[in-house]
């Protein structure tokens, strides 16, 4: 392999005879470069595993959809991606060798094709959202209400991609924070990230009014059994409060909740973002408890320290779903503590973007 | 953007380091106690070695292709052929192209990186000094409530020892003590408010005109990061002054 060199070729190559296609991707093509190489690695890594090579080829044709890909480009990636073999094996390209490659360059694309086909008939490859409202609840954070067009149904605890008109291109995953609405109004809570460039536009005072591009509803962070008896314990670092927001609202129309624990932690007081309304939610209701922690400011009123301790100092989880989401590191060390307590594994449930992680 | 954590096996792995890893790596804060370097001065050096990376990464690029052309040359003038054609064909025209478009495209990238690595370095900063401006609002705030409160418990002390007429009951004189304490304590509690918001306003007016300064000069890097500070600044201040438990003396 020629490192960075070889995607280099193969996309320089696809815009020179199909300039229209750059359209498609963003100005800075660093990471889709990378990405475009993880592809090609996971492919021949899984090509003696055919169910799981399929099965991620259609998750990779389905989400194609909603970057514009048509039937037509892949006969164009096609080609690009031969020329490319060819410039970088010199005098080892064959004609049997590039028909080798033409034969499994078209066996992928037809997966892809027939996976993106089939979901046309399911679901658009995006949808518009008109971001109707934001509220600034703490310096770096923003809570905002989307509502898209057509209506977007979804499990509560999965994700979008939103792309914005100032960043085109650019997709980055967010959870809803609420169960589907009879208004179909969608809440998402966003963080600034230090340059970060779509939750920096997101997060902007001028995202009011703005049409944004929402991507069909992923994700696995979803309540197993949705009546099941089992007690809860959700476990929130700062925005991934978001998801287990929308499973503690699908929780709420339950005829019998099952009690609920949700620990909710930030590094200070004021990253608790979203604590009034949810302590207003466990006043209200019986089954909910909420614990608010806070690791970086030792004069908080209520628990201290960092979130997988306060957790774990709460005592005995076995028996109950957990479900974690925040800063990766936040939610491994949880899920590592609640394992090393005696919790099954099964029980855990965090969330996982696989493939198509921004 | 993805960060990527620093892991010992890129070293001598099978992976290639890419200038892009050198850009988003991070590495794990060192252990409280234990000293590590300055990450600053860590990033100003793996920016130096992103850049020369990237030189050596295009320069070998190009070698490469020159290489393939002179190849293609080599062997279509072995084969008898016309080498200047080779050398100026169809397909020299296409790799030339592709060449220039991919140094374009890699320049672009450059540009959204560094933007993007100047923009988070803002923030950053703008981050540290919010938190350095909470915390010194924090311990001013505490400040004016101990003195509030130590003055005005010696005034109430001293309304309850002041040589009162006999027939004054006790709750009579407790109320005395409790006005004067109260008396005092918004009193004290006033002046210092309205220096600390003199304050802040002096340093808004500050804000303003160096930015109207700056506006001026052109561009300038100091401009971005004062507004949320200020913001948060203000935020920061009434949350506290309700917290405090007001505990009368005898």
């Amino acid at each position: 392999m020629h490192g960075d060199e070889l995607p280099l070729f193969f996309y320089s190559d696809l815009f020179i005879k199909h300039p229209q296609v750059r359209e498609l991707f963003p100005v800075s093509m660093a990471t889709q470069r990378g990405h475009f190489v993880d592809a090609l690695v996971k492919i021949v890594s899984r090509a003696d595993s055919v169910n799981d090579l399929t099965a991620f080829l259609q998750g990779l044709g389905r989400d194609h959809r909603k970057f514009g890909a048509v039937t037509e480009h892949y006969g164009a990636v096609g080609s690009s991606l031969l020329a490319t073999l060819e410039h970088f094996s010199g005098p080892a390209w064959t004609p049997e060798l590039a028909a080798d490659w033409k034969e499994a360059y078209e066996l992928i694309a037809s997966v892809m094709t027939e996976a993106a086909t089939a979901d046309e008939q399911l679901q658009p490859a995006w949808w518009r959202g008109t971001v109707v409202a934001s509220e600034r609840r703490a310096f770096d954070i923003c809570v905002l209400f989307v509502r898209p067009e057509p209506r977007l149904d979804y499990l509560p605890g999965q994700s979008v991609a939103i792309e914005t008109p100032s960043r085109p291109k650019l997709w980055r995953y967010f959870s809803m924070a609420n169960a589907p609405r009879p208004d179909g109004l969608l809440e998402f809570h966003i963080r600034l990230i230090d340059g970060g460039a779509v939750s920096m536009a997101l997060t902007s005072d001028t995202i009011v009014d703005t049409e944004v591009r929402l991507g069909p509803p992923v994700g696995v962070l979803t309540l197993s059994q949705p009546l099941s008896s089992q007690d809860l314990l959700l476990v929130a670092g700062s925005t991934g409060l978001a998801p287990l927001k929308a499973i503690l609202d699908q929780v709420t129309a339950l005829p019998q909740p099952p009690k609920v624990h949700l620990f909710f932690g930030a590094r200070t007081a004021d990253g608790l973002y979203d604590l009034d309304s949810l302590e207003k939610m466990a006043a209200q209701h019986p089954w909910l408890t909420v614990t608010p922690a806070v690791s970086a400011d030792p004069r908080f009123n209520g628990e201290t320290g960092s979130l997988p301790d306060v957790v774990a100092r709460h005592g005995d989880w076995s028996g109950h779903e957990a479900y974690l989401a925040g800063p990766t590191e936040m939610v491994q060390e949880a899920a590592r503590r609640l394992i090393s307590a005696d919790m099954v594994n099964d029980h855990i449930h965090i969330e996982d973007f696989g493939w198509s992680e921004p | 953007m993805t960060t990527v954590q620093f892991d010992a096996t890129w070293l001598g792995g099978e992976g290639r380091l890419t200038p892009e890893d050198l850009q988003t790596v991070t590495f794990p804060v060192s252990r409280l106690g234990r000293r590590g370097y300055e990450e600053e001065p860590v990033r100003a050096f793996l920016r130096v070695v992103h850049g020369e990376f990237v030189r050596l990464v295009n320069e070998r690029a190009s070698l490469w292709q020159e290489v393939q052309r002179l190849r293609r040359r080599i062997l279509a003038g072995e084969a008898g052929g016309d080498s200047q054609s080779v050398l100026f064909g169809e397909q020299d025209a296409h790799v030339h192209a592709v060449r220039i478009l991919s140094t374009a495209q890699v320049t672009a990238d450059r540009y959204v990186a560094d933007a993007q690595a100047y923009s988070s370095r803002v923030t950053e900063e703008a981050r540290l000094r919010r938190d350095e401006i909470v915390r010194q609002a924090q311990q001013h705030s505490d400040m004016i409530l101990e003195d509030a409160h130590a003055r005005a418990r010696e005034a109430a002390v001293s309304a309850l020892n002041d040589p009162a007429p006999p027939q004054t009951d006790r709750e009579q004189r407790a109320a005395q003590a409790e006005l004067a304490y109260l008396r005092t304590y918004s009193d004290v509690y006033r002046s210092h408010l309205r220096a600390y918001t003199e304050g802040i306003l002096r340093g808004i007016d500050e804000w303003e005109r160096k930015e109207a300064a700056s506006f001026t000069e052109g561009a300038s890097a100091q401009q971005v990061a004062p507004g949320q500070e200020g913001a948060s600044a203000q935020g920061a201040i009434p949350g506290h002054v309700n917290n405090h438990h007001r505990s009368i003396g005898p």
